[in-house]
């Protein structure tokens, strides 16, 4: 998995841009909570083989809990979400299914060791890496979508081995493999590089920001 | 330098971030021309060895820019920024310096040699690279500042990914693609990255992804006051 603290802090950077009015310390917590839930199948790999970066980074969960969301909300005449948490727990859920996805799978698909996308259908592994380039002599390069045949899995993208012959290792599971091992080394990967630091100290930043204003709002109204 | 598309991502997410009810078009353009404007350093490169990573990119100007926005509107009896500006105005010009340290000058920290930190006080390169893990077996372990103690003498020397100077340090770009003090018989590439690795991809895509969704909340993102 990318490195947890990444996905935290690229949900509460979204918690910040899309909570709106419902923004206050419970509801990012709800949403940096979102981000980090697809992490927890590195613990279900300790059962299942080949767990880890694909039981809970699959696109069916998202998919499943959007249309769930989407009949609850736009489709039913009354919603029992809007009817239980009004709209402010509507928004907080939208927000919150848009952090699983986006900083929860999309960090382990962009920068980190890969997601298995459409496990357990599939077994490929996929990662988005390449460049996309315009030279003056080689006009536009692109390397991020692959044909199939040079890909290894159904989608277009480059895959690196499979959820079960290759698994991920996590500091959960250290080797990847199910049963507990209690005598490998564990390894917690706070930042892998520069930008990380940068995202997450951006993330600290904008997070300070937005309560020290919404405090200074309160006392102005009160 | 990681691309001008990169940093506009980032910094489409931070302001989305940041700005609450102000993202509209004009504040987003005022951005864009923010993120643009510090590479033009590298035209100055024909004049100014050295100049592209050094005069648009240090933390020496945002800083004295963030003072000096401090004082007039918060000490000063009249502030000649508030007497021009609108409260609004007030907050994209903060929000406008929070994107050029942090989606500008600190992502092109982490890359190639860096950005001239301290120009025109000091002049030296500095670049942002390691990581940092907590392991069973080494425990804590960072790699970002080298801090090494010497045995002998007990004296302490701190890398903090230190480099050269703008006379030493020539970071390639479109305008001069490779270091003028290099003699090659070739014929230049000029190369504009849009992302040149995964992950920045996905900070254009995460920039994208927010002002799409402010945009389907349909609040916040409108056009005017």
């Amino acid at each position: 998995m990318a490195p947890t603290l990444v996905s935290a802090a690229v949900g509460a950077l979204l918690a910040a841009a899309l909570l709106g009015r419902a923004f206050d310390r419970r509801a990012v917590a709800v949403v940096v909570a979102a981000a980090l839930l697809p992490g927890l199948d590195a613990a279900a790999s300790l059962v299942v083989p080949g767990a880890t970066n694909a039981l809970l980074h699959a696109v069916w969960v998202p998919l499943l809990a959007g249309g769930l969301l989407y009949w609850d909300t736009a489709l039913r005449p009354a919603s029992v979400l809007r009817g239980r948490f009004g709209h402010r727990g509507a928004r907080i859920a939208w927000v919150a299914l848009a952090s699983y996805a986006v900083a929860g799978i999309g960090a382990a698909l962009f920068a980190g060791e890969g997601a298995s996308l459409l496990y357990p259908l599939e077994d490929a592994r996929y990662v988005v890496r390449g460049r996309l380039v315009f030279s003056t002599r080689e006009g536009v390069v692109q390397t991020f979508l692959v044909s199939g045949a040079e890909g290894g899995g159904a989608l277009p993208l480059r895959s690196v081995g499979g959820a079960v012959a290759d698994p991920v290792a996590s500091w959960v599971n250290p080797d990847g493999r199910p049963g507990l091992d209690a005598s490998g080394a564990r390894e917690f990967r706070f930042v892998e590089a520069g930008w990380q630091l940068v995202v997450v100290a951006a993330a600290v930043a904008t997070l300070a920001v937005r309560f020290r204003l919404r405090r200074r709002d309160g006392e102005v109204t009160r | 330098m990681p691309s001008t598309i990169v940093h506009a991502g980032f910094a489409l997410l931070l302001a989305a971030a940041l700005l609450r009810d102000s993202l509209d078009r004009r504040a987003l353009a005022v951005l864009l021309v923010v993120l643009v404007l510090p590479e033009a350093d590298s035209f100055l490169g024909a004049v100014m060895p050295g100049a592209h990573r050094t005069v648009g990119h240090n933390f020496v100007f945002p800083a004295v820019a963030a003072l000096a926005l401090c004082v007039d509107t918060r000490i000063r009896e009249r502030s000649w920024v508030r007497e021009r500006l609108s409260p609004r105005w007030i907050a994209v010009a903060w929000v406008a310096l929070f994107v050029h340290v942090f989606a500008h000058i600190s992502l092109d920290w982490t890359h190639l040699d860096g950005v001239n930190a301290f120009w025109p006080l000091r002049d030296r390169f500095f670049q942002l690279a390691g990581e940092a893990f907590y392991s069973t077996a080494d425990g804590f372990v960072q790699t970002f500042v080298d801090v090494r103690v010497d045995p002998e003498t007990g004296t302490r020397t701190v890398d903090a990914g230190a480099g050269g100077t703008s006379e030493s340090v020539h970071v390639n770009n479109p305008v001069q693609p490779r270091d003028p003090d290099l003699d090659v018989e070739e014929p230049v590439d000029r190369r504009f990255p849009v992302a040149n690795a995964g992950w920045r991809l996905y900070l254009i895509g995460l920039g994208l992804f927010a002002l799409g969704a402010r945009r389907l909340q349909g609040d916040g993102v409108a056009d005017g006051d």
